[in-house]
């Protein structure tokens, strides 16, 4: 269980007009079950990054507190891991090299390392590409070995930030896919930032709204559709199309008293 | 590749012909034929002149070099990674960056000597800063995503720098080094002619003042092929640490 309770962030910038302060999250309260998916979307700048980071450990936050299983959340754990959207492979490291990275630091032994990794790379369907070289997969491919990464670990809480936002519209669809049913097989809570209502739509449990900068709940969906999600039937769904429309509604709605 | 190096060869074979037929038609001691200068090499080598001047060269060379990459990475990951040393120290790394290290011997003499150590020095201090610059701008250029992905699986401070800092910021680092040696090489001439008529600099200063200019070409010659290997060798390994950039950039 992920509960972030009137979380705020104000960033600190030091400028040529001295200090500013950029307001970039205030009073978000989201609760999340266990092996729940929620999509958080919001516009661009609206803080869902700084977010995922802040639920991560990485970034400190200035008010409200994140609980997981009623822990606070103080720096990274190895509860959590992070999909990152420009993926962030080592380009010096192998597919494979870069999958062992989070197990390195988590001090596996070297045999373990390697079947572990193995293991993973095989679930993503990259098992023939190990020996590659980042630069040498698509970006499909590259994301495919950046979730390989984070499942290998064993995190119970998988946290993706737009990780299919740089991949092209087909690849992204199959990805799509392929990450439901990792989630169905893997049991694992999952937080999924996406500025695609599609995307929120078609993944998720629960969608939560961000307004713009300074980013706060706007509001928080239930997507009643049923799982398995078979992607043609799910589209052509009344009540996903309602829901896009709903949510593009409430974007809208927000940017505009945001101005 | 292939065709790059029969370019290479005609080029060399060119030079050579047009060197030969020049020095016969000119038929002044100012520029030798070129057969001339082979048989000053042949005979500087025999007489065994060459190669303990040469070696000679090279140790001070090898000993100067190796501390100005060792020094230079570690002062220039300080600087990359601590703004108080950066900024501490960035004026006088970029101001004698670019001044002229020559001017350094006089002082040089006096804090070290006549001896090895100040050769030691001048080739350390024309290698060094070139070394700190590159290694700075290496590790402050370091994506920071790569950070923030090491950090978000749990790595400590040092595990970022030794698994990612360090080898993001290998081919700037190794940039570095290269300029470096070239600049070594520089440094163990002019130390050798400047400060005590020893090594390959010093037969430069010997058999130019005696007007032998078959026998200073050889040594020339000598300087430029020791030059090239040299920048091979740390081309090779260059390869071997940053080959992955490389790859990306023929693409």
């Amino acid at each position: 269980m992920v509960e972030v309770q009137r979380v705020s962030k104000t960033f600190q910038r030091i400028g040529k007009n001295g200090a500013t302060e950029l307001k970039a999250l205030s009073d978000v309260t989201i609760s999340i079950r266990e092996k729940e998916f929620v999509s958080i979307i919001g516009p661009s700048g609206c803080g869902k990054t700084t977010l995922l980071k802040i639920i991560d450990g990485l970034t400190p936050y200035d008010g409200g507190e994140i609980l997981i299983n009623g822990k606070k959340v103080t720096g990274p754990g190895p509860d959590r891991a992070v999909v990152f959207q420009t993926f962030a492979l080592l380009p010096w490291r192998t597919v494979l090299a870069n999958v062992e990275f989070s197990l390195e630091l988590r001090q596996l032994p070297r045999e373990q390392r390697t079947a572990t990794a193995r293991d993973y790379l095989k679930r993503v369907g990259l098992a023939d590409f190990e020996n590659h070289y980042p630069h040498e997969l698509s970006g499909g491919m590259q994301q495919r070995a950046g979730l390989a990464r984070a499942l290998a670990v064993n995190p119970s809480i998988l946290l993706m930030d737009e990780p299919f936002g740089s991949v092209d519209a087909q690849t992204r669809q199959l990805l799509q896919e392929e990450l439901l049913e990792l989630w169905q097989r893997e049991q694992k809570t999952v937080i999924f930032i996406t500025h695609s209502m599609d995307e929120a739509v078609y993944l998720a449990d629960r969608v939560v709204v961000m307004t713009p900068r300074p980013g706060r709940v706007a509001e928080i969906l239930d997507v009643p559709l049923p799982r398995p999600r078979i992607p043609d039937v799910v589209r052509r769904d009344p009540k996903f199309v309602d829901l896009t429309n709903y949510i593009w509604d409430s974007l809208k709605k927000a940017m505009e008293n945001h101005h | 590749m292939k065709a790059r190096i029969s370019v290479n060869v005609l080029s060399i074979a060119t030079l050579a012909v047009l060197w030969e037929v020049a020095g016969r038609l000119m038929d002044t001691t100012l520029i030798p034929p070129l057969s001339n200068i082979a048989s000053a090499w042949l005979r500087l080598l025999m007489n065994g002149k060459l190669l303990e001047n040469l070696v000679m060269s090279l140790w001070t060379l090898a000993a100067g070099f190796f501390l100005a990459v060792i020094l230079g990475v570690i002062i220039g990951v300080l600087m990359g990674r601590f703004r108080p040393v950066e900024h501490f120290l960035d004026l006088y790394i970029n101001a004698l960056m670019s001044a002229p290290m020559t001017a350094f011997v006089p002082l040089l003499i006096m804090w070290f000597g006549l001896g090895v150590e100040s050769r030691i020095a001048v080739v350390f201090l024309f290698a060094f800063f070139v070394i700190v610059i590159n290694t700075m701008t290496g590790v402050k250029q370091v994506d920071r995503i790569f950070v923030e992905m090491a950090r978000s699986f749990g790595a400590k401070e040092l595990e970022v720098f030794f698994k990612v800092v360090l080898p993001a910021a290998m081919p700037a680092i190794m940039a570095g080094v290269s300029i470096g040696m070239g600049r070594a090489v520089k440094g163990i001439v002019t130390a050798e002619m400047l400060l005590t008529l020893t090594g390959i600099g010093g037969m430069i200063m010997q058999y130019g003042s005696a007007f032998a200019t078959d026998a200073l070409f050889a040594v020339i010659l000598t300087i430029l092929m020791v030059a090239m290997i040299a920048m091979k060798l740390v081309k090779i390994v260059d390869r071997r640490l940053t080959g992955w950039k490389a790859e990306i950039a023929i693409e």
